[in-house]
C-alpha cells in the first residue's frame, strides 16, 4: 500500500517530531523548575526566556506540524489508496527541515528570545524569521501534495462520499491554507525587513495579522486529533462511528469559522472596537458548536462499543478496553478535551476574558488542548502506527500502558492548579513572579502544586520518548501489517456523499466569513492611520 | 444523524446563543473590554507631551497617566484618596507591555504607538495597596516591572 518513499517520509517526519518533543520537553522542564517558588533556579532570566521560546516554538509548531505531516500521509494513502508524488514529498522535507534548523540556531544561541508569538517591536535575529518563512513555504508544498492526492482520488470516485479520515486531513489542509497568509504577510512585510533593516512597524496591525494565523493554528493541531476519534477509535473498538454525517458537519464548522476568530486573543487590545470583538466572540462560539457535536458523536460511539461488550446503562464505561494504551490515551485525552473546551468558552467571552488574559489560566488551558487532546492523542496514534511505519513493535508494552495514565494525572493536577492561579491573577511568561514579596501569598502553593503535576506528565513524556527510541533499536519485528489498519474506518468509500462533501461551496462561504470578520478590524486600524514604532533588538 | 443528535445540536446552539445574548446585555451596563484609543503620540515626544502622573478631577474622579517602559512604570507608586472612578491612560515608548492590577478587572495591553485607556471603579470598601504588574513579556527584566497602587480612605 505505501510506497518506499512514503515510508521514508513518514519515518523522517515522525522521528523529527519526536526529537522536537524531547527537546521541547527539556525546555519545559527547565522552565517549570526555574519559575516555581522553592524549586531550584536552573537558569537565569535570559536562559528562562530562551527556554520559553524553544518550548513554545518546538511544541506548538515543530512537534505538531511534523507529526501531522507524517500521519496525514498515513491516513490519505491507507484510506484513499492513492499515492503521493515523490518530488512534492521530497521538496516538503528539504524546506521544512532546512527552515527548522535555520530558525533553531538563533533560538538556541539566545538571539531570538521573542517567544513563540514573536510580537514586535521586540525583534530577534533575522535567521529566525527567514527559517520560519521557509518552513511555511514547505508546508504549502505539502498542502499541494495532499490536494493532488485528493483530487486524483476524487476524479476516479465521482459520486462517492469522502472517507471520514481523509475528510479530516483535507479539513486540516484547508484551515492551514486559510490561516497562513496572515503570518506570511506579517513575516515578509514587517518582521524580516525589521530584523534586517530596522523597519518601523505598527504593533497593533502585526498582532492582528499574527492572531489571524494563531487561532486557526489551534484547529490545525486539533483536527488530526479529531481524525483519530472519528477514523481510528471506532475501528479499534470494532464498531461503526455513531454518525458520519455529524462528523462531517463538525469538520465543516471548523472550516467555516476557525479563522475569523483571532480577535479573541486581542480582547484587551485598545484600538479594536467592541463590535469587532463581539463578532469574533460569536464566530468562536460557532466553532465551539463543532466541538460539542464531536463530543456527542465520540461519546455515543464509545457507548455503542461498551454496550456491544455487554455493558448496561452506565457499566458500558467499564467494559471499554482501558488496558489498551491506544484506547486509554484517546479516551483520557477526550476527557481532558472536555475541560479544555469549557475553559475555552470562558476565554472566548469578551467580558470574562479580561479576568484571565495573560494569566496562568491560559497556560492551564492550552496544556489541556495542545498539551493533551493533541499530544496525548498523537502518542496514542504512535503506539498504533509504529509497527506499520517502522516495522518494529513497541519496545515495552507495560510502559506504554502506564504512560497515558501518568500524563492524564499529571496534566489534570497541573492544569487545575494553573487555572486557579490564573483566577488569582498569577501571570504567565515570567521567570519569577515574586515581585519583591508583593505578590499574593496564594500564588506560591498553587505554582508548587502545578509543578508537581508538571513533573508527573514530564516524566510520562520521558517514558514515551525513551520507549519509542528503544523500539527503533530493540523492538521485535512488527506483527501488524498495514492492511489491517486501513479498512473499517467507520466511513467506507461507498458512502453516499452528503451536502458536506461539496467542499468548494463551504470554502467559498469560509472565505466570505473571513472577509467579513477581518474587514471590520482592518478598516478600523487603517482608517485611523498606522502608528509605526522603532524596533527593539532582543538583548540590544 | 438521529433525533437525539439533532436535539443535542439545538440545545448546544441555544446555550451558546444565550451566552452571546448575555454578553450583549451586560455590555449595555458597561461590562465591555477596553477598546478605546486616542490619537497617538510619537514616541520621541511622549515623555514631554504625555505628562505621567495623577490628576484629580474632583469628587473621587481621577485621571492617571502612566508611562510604561522597559522595565518600569512611571509613576511606580500611585496614591489615590477615596477614588470612585479612575481613568488610566497608559503609553509605552518602547515595546509591548501589559498593565494588570492584580485582583481587579483592570487588565489591558499597552501597545506602543497607541494610548491604552481603561476606566476602573474601585471597590468602595477597599483600603490598602494593590500590586500592578506588566503581564506581557517585554525583555530580560520583565519580572522586575511592577508598581504599587495605594488606596487611602
Amino acid at each position: 500500500m505505501f510506497k518506499d518513499y512514503e515510508k521514508v517520509f513518514m519515518r523522517i517526519s515522525i522521528l523529527f517530531s519526536f526529537v522536537a518533543l524531547a527537546l521541547g520537553g527539556l525546555f519545559g522542564f527547565i522552565q517549570l523548575v526555574s519559575r516555581t517558588p522553592g524549586f531550584p533556579r536552573l537558569v537565569d532570566a535570559s536562559g528562562y526566556y530562551t527556554a520559553l521560546t524553544g518550548h513554545g516554538v518546538l511544541m506548538a509548531i515543530i512537534w505538531t506540524a511534523f507529526f501531522i505531516m507524517g500521519i496525514a500521509v498515513f491516513v490519505m494513502v491507507s484510506e484513499l489508496r492513492v499515492n503521493f508524488r515523490k518530488t512534492l514529498l521530497g521538496l516538503t522535507l528539504v524546506l521544512t527541515l532546512g527552515g527548522t534548523v535555520t530558525a533553531a540556531i538563533p533560538i538556541l544561541a539566545g538571539r531570538a528570545s521573542v517567544l513563540y508569538t514573536f510580537y514586535p517591536p521586540l525583534i530577534g535575529h533575522p535567521l529566525f524569521y527567514i527559517g520560519l518563512a521557509v518552513v511555511i513555504v514547505g508546508t504549502w508544498v505539502f498542502s499541494a501534495a495532499v490536494i493532488d492526492v485528493f483530487l486524483r482520488w476524487r476524479r476516479a470516485n465521482r459520486g462517492v462520499g469522502i472517507p471520514v479520515g481523509a475528510f479530516g486531513v483535507i479539513t486540516t489542509i484547508i484551515i492551514w491554507l486559510e490561516a497562513t497568509p496572515g503570518l506570511s504577510i506579517e513575516v515578509l512585510m514587517d518582521l524580516i525587513p525589521a530584523s534586517l533593516f530596522g523597519k518601523p512597524v505598527d504593533v497593533l496591525l502585526d498582532r492582528t495579522l499574527f492572531w489571524y494565523f494563531g487561532h486557526p493554528l489551534v484547529y490545525f493541531w486539533l483536527i488530526p486529533a479529531i481524525v483519530a476519534f472519528y477514523a481510528i477509535m471506532p475501528k479499534l473498538l470494532g464498531v461503526e462511528l455513531y454518525s458520519v454525517k455529524a462528523a462531517k458537519l463538525a469538520y465543516i464548522l471548523f472550516i467555516l469559522a476557525s479563522t475569523p476568530v483571532g480577535l479573541h486573543h486581542q480582547f484587551v487590545d485598545s484600538g479594536l472596537s467592541f463590535e469587532a470583538k463581539l463578532l469574533h466572540t460569536t464566530l468562536t462560539y460557532s466553532v465551539a458548536l463543532g466541538s460539542f457535536v464531536t463530543a456527542f458523536n465520540v461519546l455515543a460511539t464509545l457507548e455503542r462499543a461498551g454496550r456491544a461488550r455487554g455493558g448496561g446503562a452506565f457499566s458500558w464505561i467499564l467494559k471499554l478496553p482501558w488496558r489498551n494504551p491506544v484506547f486509554a490515551g484517546l479516551a483520557l485525552a477526550f476527557i481532558l478535551f472536555g475541560f479544555g473546551g469549557i475553559g475555552g468558552i470562558v476565554n472566548a467571552s469578551l467580558t470574562m476574558n479580561y479576568v484571565v488574559h495573560n494569566t496562568l489560566w491560559v497556560v492551564g488551558h492550552f496544556h489541556l488542548t495542545v498539551g493533551s487532546i493533541v499530544t496525548l492523542v498523537f502518542m496514542s496514534i504512535t503506539y498504533l502506527i509504529f509497527p506499520v511505519v517502522f516495522d518494529r513493535n513497541i519496545f515495552s508494552g507495560s510502559l506504554a500502558k502506564i504512560q497515558p495514565y501518568m500524563w492524564f494525572v499529571g496534566m489534570f493536577i497541573f492544569a487545575l492548579a494553573y487555572h486557579i492561579a490564573g483566577i488569582y491573577g498569577a501571570p504567565r511568561r515570567v521567570d519569577d513572579s515574586s515581585y519583591m514579596g508583593l505578590s499574593p501569598e496564594i500564588w506560591s502553593p498553587l505554582l508548587q502544586i502545578g509543578a508537581v503535576g508538571g513533573l508527573i506528565f514530564w516524566l510520562s513524556g520521558v517514558i514515551f520518548i525513551l520507549n519509542v527510541f528503544a523500539s527503533l533499536k530493540f523492538g521485535a519485528p512488527a506483527t501488524v501489517n498495514g492492511a489491517s489498519l486501513s479498512n473499517g474506518s467507520g466511513s467506507e468509500p461507498e458512502d453516499e456523499p452528503t451536502i458536506f462533501d461539496r467542499l468548494s461551496i463551504w470554502i467559498i462561504v469560509a472565505l466570505i466569513l473571513i472577509v467579513i470578520g477581518y474587514t471590520v478590524p482592518m478598516m478600523e486600524i487603517f482608517s485611523r492611520g498606522l502608528s509605526p514604532v522603532e524596533i527593539v533588538y532582543i538583548g540590544g | 444523524m438521529d433525533r437525539w443528535e439533532a436535539l443535542w445540536i439545538v440545545i448546544v446552539a441555544a446555550t451558546l446563543g444565550i451566552f452571546i445574548g448575555t454578553l450583549v446585555a451586560i455590555a449595555g451596563v458597561g461590562y465591555i473590554p477596553p477598546s478605546e484609543v486616542e490619537a497617538e503620540y510619537r514616541p520621541t515626544d511622549a515623555v514631554e507631551e504625555f505628562k505621567p502622573g495623577v490628576r484629580s478631577l474632583g469628587d473621587g474622579v481621577y485621571e492617571v497617566n502612566i508611562l510604561a517602559y522597559r522595565f518600569s512604570f512611571q509613576p511606580n507608586k500611585i496614591v489615590l484618596e477615596n477614588p470612585k472612578e479612575v481613568r488610566f491612560r497608559i503609553y509605552s515608548n518602547d515595546v509591548l507591555h501589559g498593565f494588570n492590577i492584580i485582583g481587579t478587572n483592570v487588565n489591558i495591553m499597552v501597545i506602543p504607538g497607541y494610548v491604552s485607556e481603561i476606566v476602573w471603579r474601585p471597590p468602595p470598601d477597599f483600603e490598602g495597596s494593590y500590586l500592578v504588574i506588566c503581564n506581557e513579556y517585554c525583555g530580560i527584566g520583565h519580572s522586575g516591572m511592577f508598581a504599587e497602587l495605594v488606596i487611602k480612605r
